[in-house]
């Protein structure tokens, strides 16, 4: 294994985000109705090139146990439920972050008549994070901040 | 309207009309012929509907289309097995019914009964397991109820089309140009091979062939797609299994693949790297020698780190013999891609790819290919290599966009393929003139899915996530 390491030790050499104050943030991902390139890019943005868990931004598995529902797509009509139970799940204080064009109501799906068109239509939105998808980089600045923000809201 | 020849589809390319009474001996007339059935859908037909067939025959592509008068055709999945998905598809979208498909079971609209989609599953002991569509990772979303004794899978059913977004109704009326730019946004992970696929089924249709520049951007588009969703999906088993050192290292390995592509396309996934009618990518020599040399360096580099995942003996025991499909399941299902090649069934769309660049390219069967996680991961190590070398020959010299160029009259159909990383991709359009009347798109992972669910029959629970992400198919583009 240790070869496969030596790759790692180079992307994490390239990498050039600044290093982020203390804390944690909790993130619960939800589809809804990507193409699937924002999460490839979300991968990315916690895979070994970005690790965003360095700064303490990691992905948890319930909405119970998040800070920030981070949702892409247009909010097709068969997620629209699913997506609200998420939000329901969350305890207060609560961020939402639209990621994607799509579910900022610019992306390629926005004329869909099987979507809201955009997340602001169904949820408060908090965080908005551009691009098709935007990149790691991207993602990275746009949720860092939010350390800071959920310090002084706790 | 070509006149109907009685059960002569095989001997014909183009488009033809048949009766429902006739539509199965045409169809069987395909089969008998060597010809395959590779997808089916609904479209309106003046006042009615009209079900279609989009055939690859021996003499060339071939479009069946049964007028609907009473809203009703005979079904075909007693002939064609693999089509059972877009027999329900077409049912729930335009409402168009098959005599002999019984019960129908919604797959694009999801009632709230379960009883009216999910499989009855009998027997003592037998419970369900939910989940999704909200996933624990960060994946796409989509529902799957496990039926189950104990831990062990008993059957499967998947229900997906949360993510539809009428993609198909909102390229309908508009340009092949922005048909492409709609329906070849599915999917990003797929997004240079649906567009391919696309683009040809509208030159299909116009009466044009691609030059020589044509072929080979494209080719070279589908390979770099190839190659960081092979990177991605030998990651992606790894974490299945719990592996993070292989995971983080084909994460890192795809990272690199990325900025070479974007640096050379653009686009981290060449979203708009591929146009209708021409090509959109361009690279002088100097560009193609950065591509050319970051490949260069990455090759080496995957194949230690895949060398190291052979001699990982957590992750072979895991893989081995985990979901194994059959071979002649995966042809009864129509499986297609790596998943189909895992089993021993040498198919590969390229083969049969004259408007692309894959001259003398063989489809690469893992030795002994058992169907199973691990001779999927292999089919896929094996493309890599392949689809490497391939790069560094497209990459030699400056990349130029080229056109596609009048060579038959034109049509009102047309039927393009392509072989994306998951499988084969195909696509038909009808177009207007200028405009675009009807676009079906049936990407590999539509074909696939049914598989996934046969793979896991007999698993255990905890196998699912590791047989799943060994297929790592696409619900974007089964939903559009
Ligand atoms: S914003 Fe772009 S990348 Fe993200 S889901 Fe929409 S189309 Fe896909």
């Amino acid at each position: 294994m240790f070869l496969l390491l030596r790759d790692l030790r180079r992307a994490r050499r390239d990498a050039a985000l600044p290093r982020g104050p203390r804390g944690a943030l909790q993130l619960r991902h939800v589809d809804a109705g990507s193409c699937n390139g924002c999460e490839h890019e979300l991968g990315a943005a916690s895979g070994p090139a970005y690790d965003l868990s360095r700064f303490g931004i990691s992905i948890t598995a319930s909405p119970r146990h998040a800070d920030v529902l981070l949702v892409t797509g247009p909010v097709t009509g068969g997620m629209r439920v699913a997506l609200e139970r998420a939000y329901e799940a969350m305890s207060e204080p609560r961020l939402v972050a639209a990621l994607g064009d799509c579910a900022l109501g610019c992306g390629p799906f926005r004329r869909s008549p099987e979507a809201a068109g955009r997340l602001e239509d169904v949820l408060p939105v908090d965080v908005r994070i551009a691009g098709c998808p935007p990149s790691p980089d991207a993602i990275a600045a746009g949720l860092i901040p939010l350390l800071d923000r959920r310090a002084g809201a706790g | 309207m070509p006149e109907v020849a009685r059960a002569a589809g095989a001997a014909r390319a183009g488009q033809a009309v048949v009766g429902p009474d006739l539509l199965r001996d045409e169809v069987a007339a395909v089969l008998a012929s060597g010809g395959a059935v590779q997808a089916l859908f609904a479209a309106a037909a003046g006042d009615g509907l009209e079900a279609r067939y989009v055939c690859a025959t021996p003499a060339g592509d071939l479009v069946l289309r049964c007028p609907a008068p009473r809203g009703e055709v005979p079904t075909i999945i007693d002939l064609a097995p693999h089509l059972a998905w877009d027999e329900r598809e077409a049912r729930d979208l335009f409402g168009l019914r098959f005599a002999g498909h019984e019960p129908h079971r919604p797959l694009v609209h999801h009632p709230g009964d379960l009883a009216a989609w999910a499989t009855p599953v009998l027997g003592d002991d037998v419970h369900q397991v939910a989940v999704g569509p909200v996933h624990a990772g960060v994946i796409e979303s989509g529902h799957f109820r496990f039926h189950t004794v104990g831990e062990r899978i008993v059957h499967l059913d998947i229900q997906l089309f949360h993510k539809h977004r009428g993609l198909e109704r909102v390229a309908e009326g508009g340009s092949a140009e922005e048909a492409l730019a709609t329906v070849g946004r599915a999917c990003a992970a797929c997004s240079v091979a649906t567009g391919i696929a696309i683009a040809h089924a509208v030159e299909a249709a116009r009466g044009l062939w691609p030059d020589d520049d044509l072929r080979r951007s494209r080719t070279l588009l589908a390979e770099l797609e190839r190659l960081y969703n092979h990177l991605h999906d030998i990651g992606a088993i790894c974490a299945g299994v719990g592996l993070a050192p292989g995971a983080m290292a084909f994460a890192a390995l795809k990272e690199r693949a990325q900025r070479a592509i974007a640096d050379l396309a653009g686009h981290r996934f060449m979203f708009g790297a591929v146009a209708a009618g021409a090509g959109a990518v361009a690279a002088d020599r100097a560009a193609a020698g950065r591509a050319r040399g970051a490949l260069r360096e990455l090759a080496p580099d995957v194949a230690a780190a895949w060398r190291s995942l052979l001699f990982d003996a957590s992750l072979r025991d895991r893989a081995r013999g985990a979901g194994a499909l059959p071979a002649d399941e995966a042809r009864r299902l129509g499986t297609v891609g790596p998943a189909a090649r895992a089993t021993g069934v040498a198919t590969d769309a390229r083969e049969r790819s004259p408007r692309l660049r894959y001259a003398g390219l063989r489809p690469a069967v893992p030795p002994g290919a058992e169907g199973d996680v691990a001779a999927r991961m292999e089919a896929r190590a094996l493309e890599l290599t392949d689809t490497l070398a391939m790069l560094d020959e497209l990459l030699d010299g400056p990349v130029a966009p080229g056109h596609a160029l009048p060579s038959a009259p034109p049509s009102a159909h047309g039927v393009g393929r392509a072989e994306s990383p998951r499988g084969e991709t195909v696509c038909a359009v009808e177009l207007d003139g200028g405009a675009v009347r009807r676009v079906h798109l049936r990407t590999a992972s539509f074909a696939n899915w049914p598989a996934v669910a046969r793979a896991c029959r007999g698993a255990i629970l905890p196998d699912f996530p590791l047989v799943n992400k060994s297929f790592e198919l696409c619900y974007a583009c089964v939903d559009r």
